[in-house]
């Protein structure tokens, strides 16, 4: 089964990714401080995630230029998300600190934003794994 | 019935550079001595699985040691240390690892160490070749640069959830998660450590353009490398061991940077072959 057909159109995803996480043991464990906006930027779709206390409140689809504001920005290739998704994922597309020092990722904005949330942010992205990619 | 690990532990006093310090080491076996050094930022449970390893402690004298400020040995006793900023150089590491080994009175230990420790390996044999039987570098690299990080120690950010997730995705996917877990739980523990021995690992060890000098006759080199390890690649792996006469380089699919510390059971396979091929360069020297 490929990324593509797990991930039918990019609001199933993105439901789908909020379902993930608000549903997930460990961050259900050790957020309650979790509170921070990203944006996932896969080139080809683009989500403005929002967590609050640990939990997804809104994942804002193809947002406008000026629509959501975010602390930080994780930003890919839609090949190198396409990695992300696969249930075990390749060398390098096996994570944002792999992914940034051996291919195109990179993460932007407030990162010490995404450093002080950057145990339940790996998890999350983890979560790929079984939703499959953003894109 | 007991189940008490034959694993023992033990403190040894020693100086080097003018600093006394006192080594914690976990040791089991017999045999030729086979020293152990963790990564950057964590301790000596990382080789857990070596130390329980029936088949190797037959053969080999396993020995992991705790480099001071890490674990159970603590920062210098003769010194204010909490007024000095910790930058761990070549010159300190590799002369407190020959005098552990002197304190230790070993006789041709083989040393293995992984990241800054399979840098470390590298000085070693450059430095001291006739000291050590052989080393085996293990996600080591002629020159690793980019991990020297203030995020590590930032006071605004959890610095040990920092240093230990940021770490994770240095481990592969295909790693049981409860040995990537405990990898994670000691890096929760270091990261006081972690940056001062980032100094080492990613801009005091600049090998580039002396790996010529390592005479791997007399002190034989194998590297091994993990495919999902990101910060010293398989491929900058085989290219310094190609750079370093009778280098041997391993590949090892299916792991990343902590092998003995994330997956034992497939790291040892690739252990075993890496202290074969020492021991057949020590067969070919004495035939």
């Amino acid at each position: 089964m490929t990324a593509a057909t797990r991930a039918p159109s990019a609001q199933a995803w993105a439901d789908a990714f909020a379902e993930a996480s608000n549903t997930d043991p460990e961050i259900q464990a050790h957020g309650k401080y979790f509170t921070c906006s990203y944006l996932l930027d896969a080139t080809e779709r683009r989500y403005v995630v929002e967590v609050q206390s640990g939990r997804v409140v809104n994942v804002a689809v193809d947002p406008g230029p000026l629509d959501v504001a975010y602390d930080f920005a994780i930003r890919a290739s839609a090949e190198t998300w396409r990695g992300f998704g696969e249930p075990v994922p390749a060398p390098m597309y096996h994570g944002i600190w792999a992914a940034t020092f051996q291919r195109d990722m990179r993460l932007e904005g407030k990162v010490l934003v995404l450093m002080q949330n950057l145990r339940c942010i790996t998890r999350q992205i983890e979560l790929l794994r079984v939703v499959g990619a953003p894109v | 019935m007991s189940r008490i690990s034959p694993v023992t532990g033990h403190y040894v006093t020693l100086e080097v550079d003018g600093l006394e310090y006192k080594v914690f080491y976990l040791e089991n076996g017999t045999g030729q001595p086979l020293v152990c050094q963790h990564t950057a930022g964590c301790h000596n449970h990382q080789w857990r699985g070596l130390l329980e390893d029936d088949e190797i402690t037959a053969d080999y004298r396993v020995i992991a040691y705790d480099l001071p400020r890490h674990g159970k040995s603590d920062p210098p006793e003769n010194a204010e240390w909490w007024k000095d900023e910790y930058k761990l150089t070549a010159d300190h590491y590799v002369n407190f690892i020959v005098a552990l080994c002197d304190a230790l009175e070993l006789e041709d230990p083989i040393f293995m160490g992984s990241s800054f420790g399979g840098n470390v390996a590298l000085q070693l044999a450059l430095r001291h070749p006739d000291r050590f039987a052989g080393v085996l570098s293990v996600e080591g690299a002629d020159y690793s640069p980019g991990f020297y990080l203030d995020w590590w120690q930032h006071p605004h950010a959890n610095a040990a959830q920092v240093c230990a997730s940021g770490v994770w995705d240095l481990m592969a996917p295909q790693s049981p998660e409860a040995d990537r877990w405990k990898t994670w739980f000691y890096y929760s523990q270091g990261s006081e450590a972690f940056k001062g021995d980032l100094h080492f690992y990613s801009v005091d060890h600049d090998l580039r353009g002396r790996l010529g000098e390592i005479d791997g006759d007399r002190c034989p080199v194998v590297m091994l490398t993990g495919e999902y390890d990101y910060l010293t690649t398989p491929e900058d792996s085989a290219r310094t061991a190609g750079e370093i006469r009778n280098g041997a380089f391993i590949a090892m699919p299916e792991i990343g940077h902590f092998p003995m510390s994330e997956n034992h059971a497939t790291f040892r396979r690739y252990l075993l072959q890496g202290l074969e091929a020492l021991q057949d360069v020590k067969a070919a020297k004495s035939g």
